[in-house]
């Protein structure tokens, strides 16, 4: 799965590890991949401080770039500091991250760096049943990597891949969602230059309306009667924005509601806070889960 | 051999290497485009009339061999039927023979080009003479390799050195990447000649060997190195007839045009060659000094050689020779 | 040109190191010979050697690799070498794959780089620039390497990762999630009368360590194939181990259980067969790892564990089935 957005700030790396953890929760063998060249953020989320220094010289970009063999592997269920994470549930499986450098920053990509990309990725794949990749925001050369990888030539032609791309719910990002994915110099266009094919790779793209106001929520109830019309009204215009721009609601694989939690902190929402701790939203913790059961069912994918 | 440091013995040989019969030298009467030959017999009359003093001047330099002992030496041409095709073994053959004839030299053994590249006629089954010897070359490692490097299939070119790195690869901002750094030639004399040899072109499934890489089989297979599954390849054929074919693939790759001569392979090898040549044989002595020969072959003929009292030098490169001489 | 004689003698090794990785195939089932085949030809001119007896197994022609770098050393000696390292990959049943790489090396060398052709006549052989100071080396190596310090596990995965990119081959879709292995080893001639105890040391993240003395005469290659043998029982206990070990037994339907118990019984139980192609001289070996830490006694056990938990789960469902 690569997790793409239009913009920073649409919540795409937190909710990625959030998608991450619930996959392990459920029992799979996960492994997160920070491919965000330039600001590598996967460590703090999972609460692993010490990863950043140790990163440096042995994380993907030093591997992507021949540098060392084997990048670094962080168990996070072991090295968390979070109080929660650091006690393995029964019955979950492995979650992993391979660490970004710190000062990797972006860099132009050629043939060795995708044959080093592909490699990478096939040997993962033995070991675990879903592999997250994180890439940065916007149209970006570890983009052009993945698209090349994932093409009939690229060598993970095979696999199945699944590309998802975050956006906030307001116009703007809504707009930048849809020209990221189907502008000029999208995703779908670059990846058929690529030896995509159309079809394939639009049946294989969904989106992530993020930190979306969930007008119903008790968190709404005090403002006034104007207010929320008034909110309504936008409501109802974007997703005709949305419709009209290919992103509707047939497109979306989960809206993932405003988590005043991630307006402080990017971090993992755990079961505890929802329920002993009661600092985040139920809704939240659901609507996570909801999204990682999603990302391997067939009925959500595919043509339209 | 079992002194006290001794613990461990050689891998044990592989005794199904066919051995082939050997010359003490292959000598190439040169080497001519399509278009050289279009120009007429005169232009190959001219050709063979400039090589004529140097293959004299060669077959003198064989030896110094035991007394009593006469040098066997094979002459052979190559044809270039594999980059283009202008002309017919039927009409392009008998005149060069007679422009031989003509300045007194006899071409004894008669190739083609892409004989070096592709499957042999009756052996669809094998895969092309030039990839099995790509995947027998072993890069020569430039100090500091330590095995985490990409092999040279994936690249497709062939250096004798370390190339520049690649500016294309540094982050933004990472002012390490920044510096050029230049070129250079492993175990250089003070200064580098570094070159970097391109294989092939094209996408893999349709590849276009270069000649330089052609010319590098073609050596190999004059000094009798290759073998395919431990068997002899490119094994000349007799060819009795006056007539030649009108279709290239339909002359065994090589052809043995006199009966008595000398065998085709051989421990040496000189070629007499325009000057416009000289880059491509540098390239091929950059190929040749990182092919890794199956050893019993090797060991087959450092055996004959030896005791023949002619023993050959332990490097493929310095069992190749050439002559560039004016005029041709 | 030196007389043949005198070319062996200054090849004369005095060690011998190497790695072996060892993982799935990435196919939903076990290939057959012909795939097998194909995946192996590394090499256009020579042939994968197969074999059928007592289990089906496969091994690709070597591929060199040129290095020149340091050797890893304990204590911090600067040793360079330069030479080829040998690689072969092997598939067993068609279901594991293996990359082995190794080399062997001799007491001294000339006291600088020779042409490339020096090393090119002596396959699998890195000579050092000067002396080898063996113990270091040994200790050295199974510690593992610094930066820039020779890497003959990089030389064994991109083995395995050029033989899991022919996808035209492979479906990547594997029955069971398993850890790749790796195993390191080195070997020294035993000292005479000493006996060849192997010593085996089980390191985190799928890595192990296996120091060896062997008989004097033997080969580098059958060394490495009697660390191959290691490997691939080592990671048939481990994956299968880690299965049961992750088991929550006891769940409903006892359906996860069976879902973790089938493809270990479809897959990986018939392919114990230790020493299956170990050079004899090496038994004793065999003989010494299999007392301690005692590789068949664990591995009789797991087989027990999964055909015990499987016929219980039948009985429960067959049970619950009555009942409904």
């Amino acid at each position: 799965m690569f997790a793409a957005s239009d913009k920073g700030g649409t919540g795409r790396s937190v909710t990625s590890a959030n998608l991450a953890y619930h996959r392990a929760l459920d029992g799979d063998d996960v492994c997160y991949l920070d491919f965000d060249f330039g600001s590598p953020t996967a460590a703090a989320v999972f609460d692993l401080p010490d990863v950043l220094s140790e990163a440096e010289g042995r994380g993907l970009h030093s591997y992507l770039k021949g540098k060392t063999g084997e990048p670094l592997r962080v168990d996070v269920w072991s090295r968390t500091e979070h109080p929660v994470l650091r006690s393995r549930p029964g019955g979950s499986g492995r979650l992993v991250l391979l660490p970004g450098d710190r000062t990797g920053g972006e860099f132009v990509t050629d043939e060795e760096n995708l044959h080093r990309c592909v490699d990478l990725v096939l040997r993962l794949k033995r070991e675990f049943d879903v592999i997250i990749v994180d890439l940065s925001a916007g149209r970006s050369y570890a983009m052009d990597l993945a698209l090349a990888a994932t093409s009939p030539r690229g060598g993970l032609g095979r696999l199945k891949t699944r590309w998802l791309v975050y956006h906030r719910w307001t116009r703007q990002h809504v707009m930048a969602a849809a020209e990221l994915v189907y502008g000029k110099q999208g995703i779908v266009q670059a990846g058929v230059a690529m030896g995509h094919e159309t079809d394939a790779l639009s049946a294989s793209i969904r989106f992530v309306r993020a930190a979306v106001p969930n007008l119903d929520s008790p968190m709404w109830s005090q403002v006034s009667a104007a207010q929320y019309a008034w909110m309504r009204q936008c409501d109802t215009q974007l997703e005709e924005i949305a419709a009209a721009r290919g992103i509707g609601k047939t497109r979306v694989l989960s809206s993932i509601p405003l988590e005043p939690v991630l307006q402080w902190q990017e971090r993992l929402i755990t079961d505890e806070d929802v329920h002993d701790r009661r600092i985040a939203n139920v809704e939240t913790w659901q609507k996570m889960g909801e999204l990682a059961q999603r990302l391997t069912e067939d009925k959500h994918w595919g043509q339209l | 051999m079992s002194g006290p440091g001794t613990v461990f013995r050689e891998t044990s040989a592989q005794p199904r290497t066919e051995s082939v019969p050997f010359s003490h030298l292959s000598l190439e009467l040169g080497h001519l485009y399509m278009e050289d030959f279009a120009e007429g017999p005169a232009r190959l009359r001219r050709h063979f009339a400039a090589v004529r003093p140097w293959v004299d001047a060669a077959r003198a330099a064989v030896g110094p061999l035991p007394a009593g002992k006469r040098p066997r030496i094979s002459t052979c041409f190559l044809i270039d039927d594999y980059f283009s095709r202008l002309s017919t073994p039927a009409e392009l053959i008998p005149p060069l023979l007679q422009a031989a004839a003509e300045a007194g030299l006899s071409i004894d053994y008669l190739a083609r080009e892409s004989g070096c590249a592709v499957a042999e006629p009756g052996h669809r089954d094998r895969a092309e003479l030039a990839e099995a010897v790509l995947h027998r070359l072993v890069e020569s490692p430039p100090p500091g390799s330590n095995g985490f490097r990409p092999p040279v299939s994936r690249t497709g070119w062939l250096t004798n050195g370390r190339r520049t790195p690649s500016h294309r690869t540094s982050a933004a901002l990472d002012a390490t990447g920044a510096v050029w750094e230049p070129p250079s030639e492993t175990g250089a004399r003070g200064h580098s000649v570094f070159v970097d040899v391109e294989l092939w072109s094209g996408p893999e499934e349709e590849r276009l060997w270069s000649c330089a890489f052609l010319a590098s089989v073609w050596q190999l297979v004059r000094l009798g190195l290759l073998r395919h599954d431990g068997r002899a390849v490119l094994t000349p054929a007799p060819w009795d007839d006056k007539e030649f074919p009108a279709e290239w693939d339909a002359l065994p790759p090589v052809v043995r045009l006199n009966p008595l001569a000398a065998p085709f392979t051989a421990y040496a090898t000189c070629s007499v060659l325009p000057a416009r040549f000289l880059p491509v044989e540098h390239a091929v002595r950059v190929v040749l000094d990182q092919v890794h020969v199956e050893s019993e072959a090797l060991r087959q003929i450092a055996e004959r050689s030896a005791a023949e009292g002619m023993p050959v030098p332990a490097g493929i490169v310095d069992r190749t020779s050439y002559v560039f001489p004016p005029g041709l | 040109m030196s007389a043949p004689e005198e070319e062996s003698r200054d090849t004369e090794t005095v060690l011998a190191c190497g790695e072996v990785r060892t993982c799935l195939l990435p196919t939903r089932d076990a290939v057959d010979e012909q795939v097998a085949e194909r995946l192996l030809r590394l090499r256009a001119d020579e042939r994968v050697r197969l074999s059928r007896r007592p289990n089906r197994h496969a091994v690709s022609p070597d591929i060199l690799t040129g290095v020149d770098c340091r050797l890893p050393t304990a204590g911090g000696a600067k040793i360079r070498a330069v030479g080829t390292v040998t690689a072969r990959a092997a598939l067993v049943e068609g279901r594991v794959l293996q990359a082995t790489a190794h080399f062997a090396a001799p007491a001294d060398g000339p006291d600088r780089r020779q042409p490339w052709g020096y090393y090119l006549v002596r396959p699998g052989v890195l000579v050092p620039v000067g002396r080898l100071a063996r113990q270091a080396v040994v200790k050295g190596f199974l510690t593992g390497q610094q930066q820039d310090e020779l890497d003959v596990g990089s030389v064994a995965e991109s083995l395995l990762a050029r033989i899991s990119r022919q996808h035209r081959l492979l479906d990547y879709d594997t029955p069971l999630n398993t850890t790749d292995t790796s195993l390191r080893w080195a070997a020294l001639p035993a000292a005479d009368g000493e006996p060849a105890a192997p010593h085996f040391t089980v390191a985190d993240d799928g890595r192990r360590v296996v120091e060896l003395r062997l008989p004097r005469g033997t080969s580098p290659a059958a060394a490495a194939t009697l660390c191959e043998d290691l490997a691939l029982h080592d990671w048939l206990l481990t994956t299968v181990a880690d299965k049961l070990d992750g088991l929550r037994l006891g769940s409903a339907d006892g359906r996860a259980a069976l879902k973790v118990l089938r493809p270990l019984v479809d897959h990986l139980l018939h392919l114990w067969m230790p020493q299956a192609r170990v050079d004899r001289t090496l038994n004793a070996l065999w003989q010494e790892l299999e007392e301690t830490p005692g590789f068949s006694r664990q591995w009789t056990s797991l087989a027990q564990r999964i055909r015990d938990q499987l016929a219980v789960q039948l009985l429960t469902r067959s049970d619950a089935l009555t009942a409904s």
